[in-house]
């Protein structure tokens, strides 16, 4: 009984769990309102990542390329930058917002992209005088860690180059919940609105999920504004609910313009939820306001449903973002599943010092592995494993096959969950998200005991 | 004037070279848009880069191959689950994708250690596999690894392997095109000539350019087995490595994407000797025209013939049910290339569909010369169009159905114009007799979707304008 913490000891990576630092870093940007990212680097660099949005919210974005081509990677892409920037300040009168997201090619050609975004914003001064698009690097090298680190870069990047000066207190509260779906941001909103408390979410990606209206106007883009960035400076507290995606920006207003900031634990499950409700009091001085108490408890009743029933001894394997494995491993011990492999999916160091995962090594009563720098192959060949047994997957829709081919039950949770409808709508953190998450395991599990004829009686009278 | 400056377009007038509306009475010879060019930074482009032109497009369809990238881990990470190619051994091409994740040391002090590592442990973890494709990406070009050296290498320690090296970072062309060039010309210098296949019948082609999307080759390998003509190697549909290996001994090639793969065949009938027949997959009349064509050559007419008949017998009733309720239906193709040319002028003949605006990403000047000859006049004609191109157009030509992917369908949904997957289909196959009934039906099915009337619906009381003109 323990946990032993790997890490993948191959060199190279079959079938990844993350994607790179510009996918990570588009991400943050394209949650920014009135703005257009730039990717410095070749089409596919921002192609591909569109269509991965696009898979899995069903909507569109936009991010811009400079479209690197071969004489740039011989004499550089200077003018492409320029360029860049330039159209796009033409053709989009109402663009704020520009994060230019470096690469690897770009990266190691060494275009001064600083320079240029000077040149460019001086060129805007003189064709647009008194139009101010703030416009900065990003530097996200996609052989440096992955879409976890790109996250984090442009967040600070967005506030480092947004956020200058000590704005006058709001009495708000700033909510960093990291790289989360809609449904996260619509809840997160929701406690805060409950608590009577004025806050924002960073980033507020609540139109990620946007309708078909009669006037065929489009509201997919994210809601976190100019204003709402400078205003940050002068709000009661940041939490970062995102210990690798959310902390390095809630240091930064601490550390530049005195905001307390506050690391807990992300929101998942009931526990965690708890903390971050008192968190929010504690900060404001408001009491837990009924409401969520009486969520709290529907939630528990829920699951009390199911834990001892389905979920007691089921093994669960996890694989996804650092922050979401880590908090839906400490969900499941709620519920009695037993987490028994975490895999985590870059050469972040930092995760094998995690305090959750060290709580958890003092607490685990079976056997659990925690995988770090792994790849999808890891799980493979664990769940391939006769010696192992797993009676769940939990992770995103890139582990499908994983899944599919062992014909085990896999609920869909993170990023991206393209195979499975909506799943970007509901919320996995916060009561109603363990609550969601609970039961969409539970369905899994029915499903897969009808389709293999496994006990599949037991649900005749339940 | 017949080559167009959008309104959107004020600021970068270059964009009216590849912009061209056909007027009554012209023909190719008379306008032809740029194409192939470099496109403007910052304009919302839809292109992807060469990298992905030939590992997604091309090298990822085989059924038994290793596709391993040299580079950090987003190459792989993005042309992974992004293609509906399955095959007939599990989708083993759709299931994974290898990457030596090359970090900053390695970018610093060389990758070529990085990668030989990679190379063997892939074919460890992996014992029942062979063949491995190895892909260079944007930041090992240009920091100059030998990944032929590693291959070579490796193959002399590993004599039952055989490995494929295609050099074509992201940067390199204009678009994905570059890709597809390179992975066939290096193909054919390096590998055709290597198998001996066997032959079982007196008529033997390659089916060149086309890639089992939602099974496109197995739909039509029904077709040349009823033909009694052997396929030595589908490029690269469904295909396995070494038949791509034997392609030197088919008597004829039969292309079908030109654009992609007619390099290929160019070259076999330079360095072989094997000549090239051009047919459309996609369509009735022109399905018939191309197994016509094909038996013509081998001088089984009367096969061919055969074939047509209980094709037509079997799916025509089932078009012309199709016909009848989208004649009139305004189409617009937004895809690669061939498919406009493919498209325009059989979704008009047999379904009396009228195309009236077509984008291409990455076709060339024959593409165009192409399209113009087959497409209609008062259509729009475009290269490399962009996001605020897409949405001028869309007022000019009010298309009722648009064949594109399904990121730019996104978009369109919005406007409450119904999308169609012209890259992976929605159910498909496409090609082929029965293939054509699916894309009729799929077109049908997003026309008459009754969500869209509800959209338009304004539930505040009044009708819309745009409830108006959806009536």
């Amino acid at each position: 009984m323990g946990c032993e913490i790997t890490t993948r000891d191959r060199a190279g990576v079959i079938n990844p769990m993350y994607d790179c630092q510009p996918a990570g870093a588009q991400y943050a940007g394209i949650g920014l309102k009135d703005a257009i990212p730039l990717v410095h680097g070749g089409q596919g660099c921002s192609m591909f990542v569109r269509l991965l949005f696009a898979q899995h919210f069903k909507e569109n974005f936009d991010v811009a390329s400079t479209s690197l081509h071969e004489d740039s990677a011989v004499f550089g892409g200077h003018m492409r930058i320029q360029e860049g920037l330039l159209t796009l300040a033409r053709r989009y009168p109402k663009l704020r917002i520009i994060p230019v997201i470096t690469t690897c090619s770009t990266e190691v050609i060494g275009d001064d992209v600083e320079g240029n975004i000077k040149y460019a914003k001086d060129q805007i001064e003189k064709e647009f005088p008194g139009r101010e698009i703030y416009i900065y690097a990003v530097h996200t090298p996609s052989f440096k860690s992955s879409q976890v680190g790109g996250y984090t870069e442009c967040m600070l990047s967005t506030w480092k180059d947004i956020a200058k000066q000590k704005a006058e207190p709001t009495g708000k509260v700033n909510i960093f919940p990291g790289w989360v779906n809609p449904g996260d941001v619509v809840l997160l909103k929701h406690y805060l609105k409950e608590f009577g408390v004025e806050g924002d979410i960073f980033m507020d990606t609540e139109d990620f999920d946007s309708p078909m209206l009669p006037d065929k106007s489009i509201h997919t883009h994210g809601r976190t504004s100019v204003e709402d960035i400078k205003a940050s400076t002068g709000a009661l507290a940041s939490i970062s609910l995102a210990r690798y995606e959310a902390a390095s920006t809630v240091d930064y207003l601490k550390n530049s313009f005195g905001v307390p900031g506050h690391q807990i634990s992300a929101p998942y499950g009931i526990a965690n939820t708890d903390a971050l409700l008192q968190k929010i009091s504690e900060i404001t001085g408001k009491p837990i306001p009924d409401s969520l108490v009486h969520e709290r408890g529907i939630a528990l009743d829920a699951l009390q449903d199911l834990a001892h029933m389905f979920f007691a001894n089921k093994k669960v394997a996890l694989f996804g973002h650092p922050d979401l494995v880590i908090g839906l491993a400490e969900f499941c011990m709620e519920v009695e599943l037993e987490p028994t492999l975490l895999l985590l999916g870059d050469d972040n160091t930092r995760y094998k010092k995690d305090p959750r995962i060290l709580a958890m090594k003092d607490k685990v009563a079976w056997d659990m592995e925690v995988v770090c720098n792994a790849d999808l192959w890891e799980l493979e060949k664990r769940v391939k494993d006769p010696a192992k047994k797993f009676d769940l997957i939990l992770g995103h829709s890139k582990g499908r096959y994983v899944a599919i081919d062992a014909k085990i039950p896999m609920a869909r949770v993170g990023f991206p969950t393209f195979d499975r409808a909506g799943l970007y709508r509901h919320p996995t953190m916060g009561y109603r998200g363990a609550m969601l998450l609970g039961e969409q395991i539970a369905n899994a599990m029915f499903t897969h005991m009808e389709y293999t004829r496994e006990r599949e009686w037991l649900l005749n009278t339940w | 004037m017949p080559m167009v400056l959008l309104e959107c377009d004020k600021d970068i007038p270059e964009r009216s070279k590849h912009i061209y509306l056909k007027v009554e009475g012209e023909d190719q010879r008379d306008f032809l848009p740029i194409s192939n060019a470099a496109t403007i930074p910052g304009t919302l482009s839809e292109r992807g880069c060469a990298f992905c032109g030939a590992k997604l497009v091309i090298g990822g369809v085989l059924k038994d191959t290793i596709q391993m990238i040299h580079g950090p881990i987003g190459c792989a990470y993005d042309t992974w689950h992004t293609k509906r190619y399955p095959t007939d051994n599990g989708h083993f091409n759709m299931k994974y994708v290898w990457s030596t994740d090359m970090k900053e040391s390695h970018i610093v002090f060389g990758g070529e250690k990085r990668l030989e590592k990679s190379i063997n442990e892939a074919f460890d973890e992996m014992p029942d596999i062979k063949r491995m494709f190895v892909y260079t990406t944007c930041p090992t070009a240009l920091i100059g690894d030998d990944i032929k050296a590693v291959a070579k290498k490796v193959m002399s320690e590993r004599p039952d392997v055989d490995i494929f090296c295609c050099e074509c970072p992201g940067f390199a062309g204009v678009s994905q095109s570059k890709g597809h060039h390179v992975l066939n010309i290096n193909w054919i210098n390096e590998k055709v000539g290597a198998v001996e296949p066997e032959i079982t019948s007196d008529y033997t082609i390659n089916f060149i350019g086309d890639y089992n999307i939602q099974g496109d080759t197995q739909l039509l390998q029904t077709y040349w087995d009823r033909l009694g003509i052997q396929v030595i190697a589908h490029f690269t549909g469904n295909a396995a490595y070494d038949e791509l290996r034997s392609m030197h001994k088919a008597q004829l090639n039969v292309v079908n994407c030109a654009r992609s793969a007619g390099y290929i065949a160019n070259e076999l009938k330079k360095q072989y000797g094997i000549p090239r027949l051009d047919i459309d997959s996609w369509g009735f009349s022109y399905m018939a025209e191309g197994i016509r064509k094909v038996c013509a050559f081998f001088g089984i007419e009367e096969r061919g013939e055969k074939l047509i008949a209980e094709e037509y017998a079997k799916w025509k009733p089932q078009l012309d049910w199709y016909k009848e309720r989208l004649q009139g239906t305004k189409m617009a193709i937004w895809t690669g290339g061939p498919r406009l040319w493919h498209w325009t002028k059989s979704v008009e003949d047999d379904l009396g569909v009228q195309v009236v605006a077509m984008s291409s990403k990455f076709g060339h000047q024959e593409d165009f010369e192409k399209v113009i000859a087959r497409g209609q006049a008062g259509t729009y004609y475009i290269d490399d169009g962009n996001e605020l191109e897409f949405f001028e157009i869309i007022d000019l030509v009010k298309p009722d159905v648009i064949f594109t992917g399904p990121r730019v369908g996104e978009l369109v949904k919005k406007l409450h114009i119904p999308y169609v997957n012209g890259h992976a289909y929605h159910n498909g196959p496409y090609m082929g007799f029965e293939g054509f009934v699916n894309l009729a039906r799929d077109m049908y099915n997003a026309k008459a979707n009754p969500l869209l009337k509800l959209a338009a619906k304004d539930i505040r009381g009044g009708k819309t304008q745009f409830m108006e003109a959806a009536e």
